[in-house]
């Protein structure tokens, strides 16, 4: 992990948090609208979105999740920092 | 859209040391008149959605200041 973060960190966590707020938005309309079919084909559309940018961070800086969520380098190295309040 | 903000005259006693505020006002949220979500709502694009920090435009409210210009309010 770079201990100067990158630009390039930076925008795609960024585009990681407006994907998953888009997603925190759709799930709560959709627990109400359970037959809105284009919010449901949005919520598909940014969730498959979500995974790839996850993808694409996490090869390059190092796993976000942890007990199986993320894909973990070698050496073990989910606790190296940056934590997200260091980010 | 911007919340409709309420007005009501607060009780001012008798002694009361400060010099009293007569109309105090409150918003109240978009959601008490929009009901049931309609289908379809217009929504704001993922960036500008996670800074205003709704999806709808028609959910924003942002708390605006009484107090700053005042021909802001409706």
């Amino acid at each position: 992990m770079s201990k100067t973060l990158s630009e390039e960190f930076y925008r795609l966590m960024e585009q990681l948090q407006e994907v998953d707020f888009v997603l925190v938005e759709l799930t709560l309309y959709l627990d109400t609208h359970p037959e809105d079919y284009d919010a449901i084909k949005q919520f598909n559309e940014f969730a498959q979105k979500s995974m790839v940018l996850k993808q694409q961070i996490e090869t390059k800086y190092g796993p976000l999740q942890q007990y199986g969520n993320s894909y973990s380098g070698y050496p073990w190295n989910w606790d190296q920092p940056p934590w997200p309040w260091q980010m | 859209m911007p919340t409709n903000r309420k007005y009501y005259r607060p009780y001012i006693g008798p002694c009361d040391p400060c010099p009293p505020i007569r109309v105090k006002s409150y918003e109240t949220p978009p959601q008490l008149y929009l009901g049931f979500q309609p289908y379809g709502l217009k929504q704001f694009d993922p960036s500008t959605a996670l800074r205003k920090g709704t999806l709808w435009p028609a959910l924003y409210a942002p708390y605006t200041n009484p107090y700053e210009p005042r021909e802001e309010e409706e």
